[in-house]
């Protein structure tokens, strides 16, 4: 700081107030004489020592010598401002300063805690860590938190089952939601499963879901549609989201007659290959919404459909468009892939008789291609072996190291379905680890009463399809023994894997990925459900392996978290962020470039090339400031005034 | 808006009762122990990011207490629910602290002077003594001292019929904050629905007594180890026989003690095996020689970084996992080592393997409250569409999460939490 700015300054008047916190402090430092010394430091007006400086008693004590004395700036000696820092801004505050120029003195944790048995080196090391404070304060400048507006409407990506939670749940808590999804229909992979429980079918919850939704006025749903790109920032973002055309306008009355006139057929995606669909298609009875699609890759543009279709509904012309969403926050409910064995991977596609556990729930729904009758490969088998933990566990090379968690209680479910429709057939469940978890272990018990047999492997087995029949050899771990059974289908039960798209999501969203290439939440135990970024929020099987209920509670619980933005009338941020002193800016952009939350831009101002800072990206992390060459990034709260004051007057205390 | 109410103040309340209060929705969040903190509050780390527990839980602990949208009612409990969603009635009793809230700066000077030292600290599951004037741990919320009259010489004194017996806390208190008059409070509240975070209790080990859980000193259940392992622990981190005070120089991890067990607990408690693996590391961590053992039967590794957290502890600890449940444990009775019967099941043989000490994984019981909704026979909540609202109990307006409704981890504890204050903030609004 120049002289001249010096002596602009108004007087500095320093209260400091040293905590007892019980005997937490007062038992290893000698407070009184902490309080004495800090009388003898300059600007220092007031100081006191006191048993709980955050009790009703002392909070008072603050605010009466901030009037009385006129002060203009506090210091508290306690414990980590993680801990009492929004305390005592808060008391500053309330006595009319404004609440950054105080500052904390963490003579508890980084004093009395760590040094019990030196009791008088403690003391002096609380008087230094008061100094420091005391010179910091001296130099902290009034700073405004920064507002900005919320738009009070929610952008929910992914139709599944976690992203209608979501909607349905931000809707009746009286806000308005944007639904989009990248498939022609709503439903997700949950659409797709047979039978959740020993009742309820994927069907019923899916359309349930779908209901509810078609009836609220407050969701606007766009499918095959895809977000491109994300701007702005927590409570102010716009989302330009690309709709891909559809072919078939609204006027589709769901009839059928253009896919049976329909010269091209390609596998069923629905049906996981099983059995193939047309060009154009309506991907499952109840799709939402109920209007036929055509796959662009597949059409050959023939014209047939076109001419049957009564409502002339189809226009093979159709365009994609772009469009703008305004939005306050984002929820994230982009699911998950299945793992897709590889060519000969436990012998898949080598046989009809070797499918997934994906496609055994599509032979077991009643709206599958069998009807719901278990048919493998046109015969109805008597045996079948379950192979565990494919694309899981490092199974094989191509598999992800994780568990994919929902597998083995998803996989006992149905065949104790088998069982209870056919109890004849004979069931081998080859596994390398049993994770029926919590009360899932109740399918466990039930499949032992079946008499479902159970093989541990920790070796891969090897699956060798044959004439009739499917050979699988295995070294038994329990009996140690080399295993050769030979069954007439073997169920591949095959894992989770990160959502297609993810990657772009990742880059549009500034949302981390995990070694796992799944979603990373802002912290795995407590914030499951939050990114670091801002305003985005991450529903369901996205940030890893869940199951439809794990994903569903997900969903609900993303949204009590963007609601909770939503709700309020503007985001407030700390102001401690980074400024840009645009005079000796040079634009040189190594702030932006270093910058990880893309908070800086360089932009053109009265021909000069200078450094922008978004603050409410900003996360004050200091990056910037400390890399920019000619001191014109400055981070508020912790300019270099401010730190070389600090610094100064640690070192008084060790250079003399 | 209507306000809503948190029954239980552990993790998954507190994440409850800061979701509702952060959409503008006022709180009540009733505990019926002293302090806020419940169960993660205990733990020394987490897995499988080994956070420490109380760095992660105490600031939200702090929020809780300094939410303006919060009303905090701590050493309290529900006695009646009337009404329906959207207009609940609920009748709260305020147990007596017998010390003025408003006035307790939380010194401790009362515990230092308290004569009655000797009383099994629950916090601490038994391993040390608290006074009867107490402070359940250091980063309690709030930071309020209570007596126990159970244990309390002038509450003693009076059931004898004896008067002015003791009131050295009164005598000493700074803030003048001891009331020996105070009486149970009753409160009325008007919700428009209730969260039931309630947690769980440990089952009895006893009730598998070819462990030796309660006659043999070296034996410990994994919460006792948690509070061991914990630097401001009974030991301050230090691992040490109950028998003779020496550090173990093996240790075996049981799992399954009463869960995946037809005569106790049919269920699995799903977040043993994980504790154990961490519990093994963190003491190898405290004691790099000691080698640790678990016996398991499934390593349910199934939440996100656990199977690599269970492959990290093989790999960079040397933790040896041996797939077997034990058949028994036997006392040496001059050592006190314990000596495990199990099946090799590679071999088909009955081993023995001599320890230092045991810990059990001892398995989860839910805390449900009956009376105020429907239980299954295995005492979690019934819920009334596990697919489509999965927080919800049959009773319209009343939701259940974390342990109430089925073992459960610390995340999904908390991702159940914060659902069920979206459904239940919901009725907030409409009411």
């Amino acid at each position: 700081m120049s002289k001249a700015e010096e002596e602009k300054r108004e007087e500095v008047r320093i209260g400091v107030y040293v905590c007892h916190c019980g005997i937490n402090i007062a038992g290893v430092v000698d407070v009184k004489a902490v309080a004495e010394y800090a009388k003898t430091l300059p600007n220092v007006v007031v100081a006191r020592d006191y048993v709980f400086m955050c009790s009703a008693p002392g909070q008072e004590m603050i605010k009466k010598d901030i009037k009385e004395h006129k002060l203009n700036r506090v210091v508290v000696a306690a414990c980590s401002p993680a801990m009492h820092e929004p305390t005592f801004r808060a008391v500053v505050e309330e006595a009319g300063l404004n609440p950054y120029l105080f500052e904390m003195a963490n003579i508890r944790e980084h004093c009395s805690w760590v040094h019990p048995d030196v009791k008088e080196v403690a003391t002096e090391k609380a008087k230094d860590i008061v100094r420091r404070a005391v010179a910091k304060v001296t130099y902290l400048e009034p700073l405004e938190r920064i507002r900005g507006k919320v738009v009070k409407s929610v952008l929910v990506i992914g139709g599944g089952v976690a992203g209608m939670r979501a909607a349905l749940d931000l809707a009746a808590r009286g806000f308005d939601v944007h639904l989009i999804e990248r498939r022609p229909t709503l439903g997700g992979y949950a659409a797709r499963i047979g039978y959740l429980d020993f009742n309820m079918r994927g069907a019923d919850l899916v359309k349930k879901l779908i209901e509810e939704i078609s009836k609220s006025p407050r969701i606007k749903v766009y499918t095959n549609a895809e977000l491109v790109a994300l701007e702005g920032s927590v409570g102010d973002f716009v989302a330009k989201v690309r709709r891909k055309p559809r072919f078939v306008s609204d006027a589709c009355n769901a009839c059928g007659e253009c896919a049976k006139v329909c010269p091209v057929e390609v596998p069923n995606e629905y049906e996981f290959g099983l059995v193939n669909r047309k060009a154009i298609y309506l991907p499952f009875d109840y799709a939402y919404p109920r209007i036929y699609v055509i796959d662009p890759e597949a059409c050959n543009k023939c014209g047939k459909c076109v001419e049957v279709c009564k409502p002339k509904a189809i226009n093979l012309e159709e365009k994609e468009e772009e469009i703008e969403i305004s939005v306050g926050a984002v929820v994230v409910a982009a699911g998950y892939r299945h793992y897709e064995p590889k060519e000969g991977e436990l012998g898949y596609k080598k046989s009809k008789r070797v499918i997934t556990l994906f496609q055994l729930q599509r032979l077991l729904a009643e709206d599958g291609p069998t009807k719901g009758e278990l048919v493998i490969d046109g015969v109805r088998p008597k045996s079948i072996a379950f192979v565990s933990c494919v694309g899981s566990m490092s199974t094989t090379p191509e598999a992800a190291t994780y568990c994919s968690r929902m597998c083995c209680s998803s996989a006992l479910k149905d065949i104790l379905r088998i069982k209870e429709r056919y109890p004849d057939i004979d069931i081998y469940y080859i596994y390398k680890d049993l994770r029926t978890y919590g009360r899932d272990e109740d399918l466990y018990w039930k499949s032992i009463e079946k008499m479902v047999r159970f093989l541990r492997y920790e070796e891969t087995p090897t699956v060798t399809p044959e004439d009739g029949g499917v050979t699988i050899e295995l070294f038994e771990t329990t009996v140690q023994e080399r295993i050769r059974l030979t069954v007439d289908a073997v169920v591949l039960v095959n894992g989770m894997a990160p959502p297609e798209g993810i990657e772009e999501l990742s880059g549009i969203l500034k949302v981390g990925r995990g070694p796992d290439g799944f979603f990373k939440e802002a912290h795995l135990k407590l914030r499951p459900v939050e990114a670091l970024t801002d305003g985005i929020f991450l529903a369901g099987a996205v940030t890893g392996p869940k199951n439809i209920i794990e994903s569903v509670t997900a969903g609900s619980a993303a949204a009590a978290k963007a609601a909770a933005l939503v709700s309020k009338d503007y985001v407030e941020v700390e102001p401690i962020t980074s400024a840009v002193n645009e005079e000796i800016c040079s634009g040189c952009g190594m702030c932006a470039s270093v910058c990880p939350y893309d908070a800086i831009s360089i932009e053109v101002k009265e021909g000069r090339r200078v450094a922008k800072v978004n603050e409410l990206l900003c996360k004050g992390c200091g990056a910037c400031a400390a890399t920019c060459p000619s001191g014109a990034m400055q981070q508020r709260h912790f300019t270099d005034t401010q730190l070389r004051a600090e610094i100064t007057a640690l070192a008084k205390g060790v250079i003399p | 808006m209507k306000p809503v109410l948190v029954v239980g103040g552990g993790i998954a309340g507190i994440q409850a009762a800061l979701d509702l209060a952060d959409q503008g929705i006022k709180v009540y969040l009733v505990e019926k122990s002293p302090s806020i903190g419940g169960r993660m509050a205990q733990l020394d780390k987490t897995f499988p990011t080994l956070d420490c527990a109380a760095c992660i839980l105490t600031p939200k602990m702090v929020s809780v207490a300094r939410h303006p949208n919060i009303e905090l009612l701590t050493y309290s409990e529900v006695k009646e629910i009337t009404g329906k969603a959207g207009d609940f009635r609920v009748k709260i009793v305020k147990k007596p602290r017998y010390v003025d809230v408003d006035k307790c700066t939380g010194c401790g000077v009362c515990m230092e002077k308290c004569p009655s030292k000797k009383i099994p600290n629950e916090f601490n599951m038994g391993l040390n003594n608290r006074t009867a004037i107490y402070i359940p741990f250091p980063q309690a919320v709030p930071l309020k001292a209570t007596i126990d009259p159970e244990n309390c010489l002038y509450f003693k004194g009076l059931r004898e019929g004896k008067k002015g017996v003791c009131r050295v806390c009164e005598r000493f208190c700074p803030a003048k904050a001891i009331n020996f008059d105070q009486k149970p409070e009753e409160i009325e509240l008007n919700v428009a629905s209730i969260i039931f975070a309630t947690g769980f209790e440990l089952e009895d080990p006893r009730k598998r007594e070819e462990y030796g859980y309660g006659r043999y000193a070296n034996v410990y259940t994994h919460l006792e180890f948690e509070r061991m392992l914990s630097a401001t622990g009974p030991t301050g981190g230090e691992i040490v026989r109950r028998s003779d005070g020496k550090h173990p120089r093996s240790i075996a991890f049981i799992q399954c003690v009463c869960s995946r067990d037809v005569s106790t607990n049919p269920y699995c408690s799903a977040i043993c095996c994980m504790a154990s693996t961490k519990e093994a590391i963190l003491a190898k961590e405290h004691m790099p020689e000691v080698d640790c053992y678990i016996f398991y039967m499934d390593l349910r590794a199934f939440g996100k970084g656990y199977q690599e957290f269970y492959e990290r502890a093989q790999r960079e600890f040397g933790i040896k996992y041996i797939k077997s449940r034990p058949a028994k444990i036997d006392e040496d009775p001059e050592t006190k080592n314990l000596i495990i019967t199990y099946e090799d099941v590679t071999t088909s043989e009955y081993k023995k393997l001599e320890v230092d000490m045991v810990v059990l994984a001892v398995g989860v019981r839910p805390v449900s409250l009956e009376k105020f909704f429907p239980v299954e026979a295995d005492g979690f909540a019934k819920k009334k569409d596990p697919f489509l609202d999965p927080v919800a109990s049959p009773v319209e307006g009343i939701y259940v999460v974390g342990m109430v409704g089925g073992p459960k981890d610390i995340p999904d504890s908390v991702t159940e939490a914060s659902a069920a204050a979206m459904r239940a903030a919901i009725w907030a609004v409409k009411g």
